[in-house]
C-alpha cells in the first residue's frame, strides 16, 4: 500500500505548478496509469478522497480524479508479435521463448489538473 | 483552467535518485538495492556477506524497517558501518530517505554500499535509489509462486538469490522451475540458489559481488 505515499507526491506536483500559475483551488487531477505501473487504482482513489479531505484549503470538496488505464504491450523481439503481457511478461506467445520487451503499460504520469483562482 | 502536465509521478524521487547515483559515482561507491519478501533472509545474508567480504573491501549498509535499530544492530556486530532508517510504517524506501542516511556515511571511505529495502515484494520495485544493481532474495520455503505472483518486482531486478537452500530437502520447491518461471519474466536475469545458514553456494554470490565491483571501477 504505497498509494499514499505516491498520492502525496502527485498532489505536491500539482498543488507546485498551480501556485506558480496562480491558482487557488483544484477541481480536477487526471493521471495515467499504467497497467504493470505498480499502483492500483482503487487505492490510489481511496487516498485521493482522503488527501483531498485533509487538504480543503486548495483542493474543492468536489474534486475529482480521473485515472486513464495505460494497456500492458509487449513485443517479440524475435518474431515482432505483439501481445499483452500477463504473468510470464517476456514469454512470446508465438515463439515460446522469453525474447519479449515491454513498450507499453509502465507508464505513471500526472496527464493534467483543473483549478481555478477562487478570489 | 485546465493544465497539462504529463509529468512523471515519481519525478521527485527519480530526481533524488540521480543525486544519490551522481554521489556515487564521485565516490566511486558500488551499490546494491536488496529487496525480498519479510523473513526470506536478507540480513542474515548479509550478515554472512559483511563477515566475508570485510577484510577486502570497506563496507556500509543501509538498512530500512518499518521500526528498531535491529537489523543495523545485527550489521553492526559483523565489523560494517550501518545506518538504520525507520520508515515509521512506509512500506518502501525511497530516493530521498537515502540521501538523508547517506549524511551519516564517509562514503570517500566506503567501498561497496548494500541498502536492505523494506522487506515487501511489491512497494519497493517502483523506486530508483540511485543504485547500481537491483538484487532480488527470494527463499525457499516461500514456494515456487512467487516469481510468477510478482512480476513486477521480478522484471526489475537483475539477479535472484533463492535462498534458505539447505530447506530444500523438506520442502516442495522446485529450483529448475523457479529458474524457467525467473526466464519467462525476465531472461536477462540470474538465479543463485545458496543458504547463507549453511554457506552453500555463497562462494558464487561472493563472486558475482567482486565483478560487480571490477567493472564498476572500470566505468
Amino acid at each position: 500500500m504505497h498509494e499514499m505515499a505516491l498520492m502525496g507526491d502527485i498532489l505536491q506536483l500539482v498543488q507546485e505548478d498551480a501556485v506558480g500559475k496562480g491558482m487557488d483551488k483544484i477541481e480536477k487531477v487526471e493521471l495515467i496509469v499504467g497497467e504493470i505501473a505498480n499502483a492500483m487504482p482503487d487505492a490510489l482513489r481511496m487516498a485521493f478522497d482522503l488527501l483531498r479531505d485533509q487538504n480543503l484549503h486548495f483542493f474543492s470538496v468536489h474534486a475529482e480524479l480521473v485515472i486513464h488505464r495505460e494497456e500492458a504491450k509487449a513485443i517479440c523481439v524475435l518474431c515482432g508479435e505483439k501481445y499483452k503481457p500477463e504473468q510470464k511478461i517476456a514469454l512470446c506467445p508465438i515463439c515460446h521463448i522469453p525474447s519479449g520487451k515491454v513498450v507499453a503499460g509502465e507508464t505513471f504520469q500526472v496527464l493534467s489538473y483543473e483549478g481555478s483562482n477562487g478570489r | 483552467m485546465k493544465v497539462t502536465l504529463r509529468t512523471d509521478v515519481l519525478t521527485n524521487n527519480n530526481k533524488a535518485a540521480e543525486f544519490n547515483r551522481e554521489l556515487f559515482q564521485n565516490t566511486k561507491t558500488l551499490v546494491m538495492n536488496l529487496m525480498s519478501s519479510p523473513g526470506a533472509g536478507k540480513t542474515t545474508l548479509l550478515e554472512e556477506t559483511v563477515r566475508v567480504l570485510a577484510g577486502k573491501y570497506r563496507i556500509a549498509v543501509i538498512e530500512g524497517d518499518l521500526a528498531t535499530e535491529r537489523d543495523a544492530d545485527r550489521i553492526r556486530a559483523m565489523g560494517a558501518r550501518a545506518v538504520q532508517i525507520n520508515t515509521h510504517g512506509g512500506c518502501h524506501l525511497d530516493a530521498r530517505m537515502v540521501a538523508a542516511a547517506l549524511g551519516e556515511l564517509d562514503l570517500d571511505e566506503i567501498d561497496i554500499l548494500f541498502i536492505e529495502n523494506v522487506g515487501n515484494l511489491v512497494c519497493p520495485s517502483g523506486y530508483d535509489l540511485g543504485q547500481k544493481h537491483k538484487v532480488a532474495v527470494l527463499s525457499v520455503p516461500e514456494g515456487n509462486d512467487k516469481i510468477p505472483k510478482y512480476p513486477q518486482m521480478f522484471m526489475r531486478t537483475e539477479l535472484v538469490l533463492l535462498n534458505k537452500l539447505d530447506l530444500l530437502p523438506y520442502l516442495d520447491f522446485s529450483v529448475e522451475e523457479a529458474k524457467r518461471d525467473l526466464a519467462e519474466i525476465n531472461p536477462k536475469s540470474n538465479l543463485l540458489p545458496l543458504s547463507a545458514r549453511t554457506q552453500e553456494g555463497m562462494h558464487e554470490w561472493f563472486f558475482w559481488i567482486e565483478g560487480a565491483y571490477l567493472k564498476w571501477l572500470q566505468q
